[in-house]
């Protein structure tokens, strides 16, 4: 059994699963990954929806997400320990610690203002890699193509500067 | 609110997520659950959901996310074109909140070269053990706060006015068909000549046989491939 599988077939398995969503045997509607995270911090943090607009026009996204996240995290725990034999406990990433430090607490800040910088992106624009780019494109959406040009651009650049990419060579 | 009061608060709102998903008639709550685990499954077996494949992409060193991306959307924008022709689904766009989406996706881009993961591949790398990925989780649940605590007073007007929810299907009236074919086939066609470059992990490898390892078998395939240690 192949332990990592290639990306075309991980793309047409991708799409398969995207349309099986879309449709009416599926769930009638397309995946994103964005919204549980206020949904689930409305529910960490004890805010009440009746207090809060932007909770109350997530409440059903925002659950739908919230279900299918639990089941991403249980089908990524299965494949990594069965699978892919990834599962282990780290804390820096390899190429952090070649590209950028080996320091812990630099990575665990960043990591910290990073996760804040993609939540209040996703939620300004409206959806995130899953919701605009994945979801988004394949119905031909305007929104997403500029969500995601602009992502692309950014991501780039960002990652020329941030690393230190001559360096190491 | 007390300790007492916070649990109870906890626990009905985590059973109102269950009802809701189960009353809104968009697939019951195993099947979304299913759903979330096949996409778990997917994005894990391919591994890009690992910080040397997002942020390897951003350094210009890996592009296997992109032609996996491109192949995807290529692929399903024409099926779902038919999908939707034959009745059996129907379009969700979203709306183009100009200055949403582009002050969003600046955010987020420099978000995700950083983090190099984004909220749908962070849980995956959760779930693998990634400790770092936990602390940026809860940067990103305390996001998810402030964005809901001054939703009404900063975020919505930074979000500006929507126009509209338009679609290429929708502007191409009579050549709609063939301009989604356009659309699909160039995306495919850019996902396959994306050069195949990689940027593989040591540590991720160690536990694989010799012909297990995907370096090995790029040896053969292509030439652009680094792995670090």
């Amino acid at each position: 059994m192949t332990r990592r599988l290639p990306w075309w077939l991980g793309g047409i398995l991708m799409a398969l699963l995207l349309l099986f969503s879309f449709s009416v045997f599926g769930a009638d509607r397309p995946i994103g990954a964005s919204t549980y995270i206020p949904y689930y911090a409305g529910i960490i943090f004890g805010m009440d929806p009746k207090d809060y607009t932007y909770l109350q026009e997530i409440e059903k996204a925002g659950a739908w997400e919230g279900v299918m996240l639990f089941g991403v995290f249980v089908g990524g725990f299965i494949t990594s320990v069965f699978i892919t034999k990834t599962f282990r406990f780290s804390i820096v990433p390899t190429a952090w610690k070649v590209y950028k430090n080996n320091s812990i607490i630099s990575r665990l800040s960043w990591s910290f203002f990073s996760g804040f910088l993609l939540i209040i992106g996703a939620r300004l624009a409206g959806g995130c890699t899953s919701g605009h780019f994945l979801s988004g494109m394949s119905q031909t959406a305007f929104s997403s193509m500029i969500f995601g040009g602009v992502v692309l651009v950014t991501l780039l650049v960002t990652g020329r500067y941030f690393y230190n990419l001559e360096d190491s060579k | 609110m007390s300790s007492d009061e916070y649990f109870d608060f906890v626990v009905s709102r985590t059973e109102d997520m269950y009802n809701i998903v189960q009353a809104e008639g968009h697939g019951s709550f195993w099947l979304v659950f299913i759903i979330g685990i096949l996409f778990g499954a997917i994005i894990q077996y391919t591994r890009v959901d690992k910080f040397e494949k997002i942020a390897g992409f951003a350094m210009g060193k890996d592009t296997i996310i992109p032609k996996m991306l491109f192949l995807a959307i290529g692929l399903t924008s024409i099926a779902l074109y038919f999908e939707i022709k034959m009745g059996y689904a129907s379009y969700h766009p979203k709306p183009m909140i100009l200055s949403g989406l582009i002050i969003g996706g600046i955010i987020f881009g420099i978000g995700m070269a950083i983090m190099g993961k984004c909220p749908g591949t962070g849980p995956i790398s959760i779930a693998e053990g990634r400790i770092d990925v936990v602390v940026g989780a809860i940067g990103g649940l305390f996001g998810g706060f402030i964005f809901t605590k001054y939703y009404d007073v900063i975020f919505k007007p930074l979000m500006g006015e929507s126009y509209g929810k338009t679609t290429l299907v929708d502007v191409s009236g009579d050549h709609a068909t063939l301009a989604v074919f356009v659309f699909g086939i160039a995306l495919v066609l850019i996902a396959i000549f994306i050069p195949r470059m990689e940027l593989f992990d040591e540590a991720d490898l160690s536990m694989l046989d010799n012909n297990e390892r995907p370096d090995t078998m790029a040896l053969q395939e292509h030439e652009k491939f680094e792995v670090v240690k």
